[in-house]
């Protein structure tokens, strides 16, 4: 079954589009990671998903239907990030009442272990937690929300990393336990990357890839050997990412069309092969062609 | 999982009842506008003094009307602050859609005005015992006994009521756009300045006679009722197309 479908999704601010023409569609119960640059339009898409925003055009379909004001999808999603509003005169326990009253798979038990696992004062006010005790508790609220769609928006926003390494345990734990379809979006795709299935790049508002995490570590190879090989040996292949290292060195990462017994000959000769981490991977597919930082500050 | 259907009069009862957790400080912030209200009643709104030979009457009118003004004051703010951004979207944090977030703001605002109507009928009553154990005055009140009271209670209610409605149009308004914080005030203020201008009795006033002056109860009900409704079907309307945490 697929939980959400889009096609030709666009969403248009004034002057400019913030997703523009995106089309995939999301499997039941898997883990699916959304990354992209700052400003690819994550956020937009996982609020238009949430039904909070509303698509310019295109159709998106989520448990087959529009989001935009379906009270199903409100009542089987929830939409985590660091902005979670909640109403100040409540104390942080009584949320979590409140959110078992509305969530019709709150698991309450879960959410207390949590709750005092990560040390919350019962009677304390959301508003004034820190940054990082924020995403926490908020975190807490979507776990045990145990929605059919879990959609985390850079869930772990100021926590430390001992609560970031916890979280993703929390989750793959009780993903384990009540399978359910959950997105996350992440700049820390490093971390995140041994939980995920799938994951879908977005780059300016567009789909740049989707595809299972295990094809995505293999889609591509970094070639590390004197200039001239290494250029002839990419030659006619795509070119994702290039780096010159001292006088006659150059790193390259090519898209992974190579059989083996060409792989073996590019290391008779004298090439050195590497596998490219997905984050990496990531990074050299949607970095803009401006030389990098470096260039900002030279010539000055 | 279960996809269980959600059903639009559960939701809305659970986010009613959310509400009336999350919106308890309004309820305190009755009170005191309540007090303060009574505060400036306790003078009296008029006096008379009659005198002739020994013979010296004065007279000193109790009401309580500065409450109930108070209390309608109240409900328009009230209703217009649950239509800004953080009231709408801490309904989205949980479960809602855009007409289930507003029927429940209406089932609140009928609660306040319940409450609002009948603690400013009972701080009338307030008034004038502060009047006679305190001030030592003689009572002769006009309207006493059961039947005054739950009239009073009840048109009330519907005053306030329609007065809250009015104010989460308003409020509704001014979130579609912020001009509306100039305009509303301009229209407000603007009819009762054309007056002298015009020579002509300010359109503020027909509706006052209109809603405050009408003798048949029932019409009256009919009025109010009519009015408050066409007020939150059109902030529906309106809300319902609005996107929340922009």
């Amino acid at each position: 079954m697929k939980v959400i479908e889009c096609k030709d999704l666009t969403k248009a601010y004034i002057g400019k589009n913030a997703l523009n023409q995106l089309s995939f569609s999301i499997e039941e119960n898997k883990i699916t990671g959304l990354v992209g640059r700052n400003g690819a339009g994550k956020t937009t898409l996982l609020k238009i998903i949430g039904g909070f925003l509303k698509e310019t055009s295109g159709t998106i379909q989520v448990f087959s239907e529009r989001p935009f004001n379906s009270l199903n999808v409100s009542a089987h999603s929830i939409f985590v990030d660091d902005k979670m509003s909640f109403p100040p005169a409540l104390q942080l326990y009584e949320l979590l009442e409140a959110a078992g009253s509305f969530y019709p798979n709150w698991d309450m038990d879960l959410a207390e272990r949590l709750f005092d696992y990560f040390s919350f004062d019962r009677k304390a006010y959301h508003q004034r937690l820190s940054k990082g005790k924020t995403s926490t508790f908020n975190m807490i609220v979507g776990l045990a929300a145990r929605c059919p769609l879990t959609i985390f928006d850079e869930p772990t926003t100021g926590m430390d990393a001992v609560v970031r390494k916890d979280f993703y345990r929390a989750l793959l734990k009780d993903y384990l336990a009540f399978p359910r379809t959950i997105i996350l979006s992440s700049h820390h795709l490093d971390e995140i990357e041994d939980l995920l299935e799938d994951i879908l790049l977005i780059n300016d508002g567009k789909k740049h890839l989707h595809m299972p995490m295990e094809e995505l570590k293999e889609w591509a190879i970094g070639i590390k050997g004197a200039t001239a090989t290494v250029l002839e040996w990419s030659d006619k292949k795509e070119l994702i990412y290039k780096n010159q290292i001292g006088a006659d060195t150059l790193y390259a990462v090519v898209k992974n069309d190579f059989d083996e017994p060409s792989l073996m000959k590019a290391s008779l000769a004298g090439l050195k092969i590497t596998s490219v981490s997905a984050s990496d991977l990531c990074v050299y597919l949607t970095s803009e062609s401006k030389g990098g930082i470096d260039n900002v500050f030279s010539d000055r | 999982m279960s996809l269980v259907i959600a059903n639009l009069v559960d939701i809305v009862k659970k986010q009613y009842l959310f509400k009336l957790k999350a919106n308890i400080d309004s309820f305190s912030s009755l009170i005191w506008i309540q007090l303060l209200a009574l505060l400036f009643s306790l003078g009296g709104v008029g006096s008379t003094l009659a005198s002739s030979g020994y013979l010296s009457i004065e007279v000193k009118y109790y009401s309580a009307d500065l409450v109930i003004a108070f209390t309608m004051i109240w409900a328009f703010v009230t209703a217009i602050i649950i239509t800004t951004k953080p009231y709408r979207n801490q309904d989205f944090t949980y479960v809602t859609n855009r007409l289930s977030s507003s029927l429940a703001n209406i089932i609140f605002l009928l609660t306040a005005s319940i409450i609002g109507g009948i603690t400013a009928m009972l701080v009338n009553n307030l008034l004038k015992i502060i009047a006679y154990f305190i001030f030592n005055e003689q009572l002769y009140s006009f309207q006493s006994g059961f039947r005054e009271l739950a009239l009073g209670i009840s048109m009330t209610i519907l005053y306030v009521f329609c007065i809250s409605a009015f104010g989460y149009l308003v409020g509704t308004l001014v979130q579609v756009s912020k001009l509306f914080i100039l305009f509303v005030p301009v229209l407000f203020f603007g009819t009762i300045l054309l007056k002298t201008s015009v020579q002509k009795e300010p359109f503020l006033t027909s509706i006052f006679k209109f809603y405050f002056f009408e003798p048949s109860l029932l019409l009256l009900l009919l009025k109010i009722l009519l009015t408050s409704c066409l007020f939150f079907f059109t902030s529906i309307a309106i809300l319902n197309r609005m996107e929340v945490r922009r």
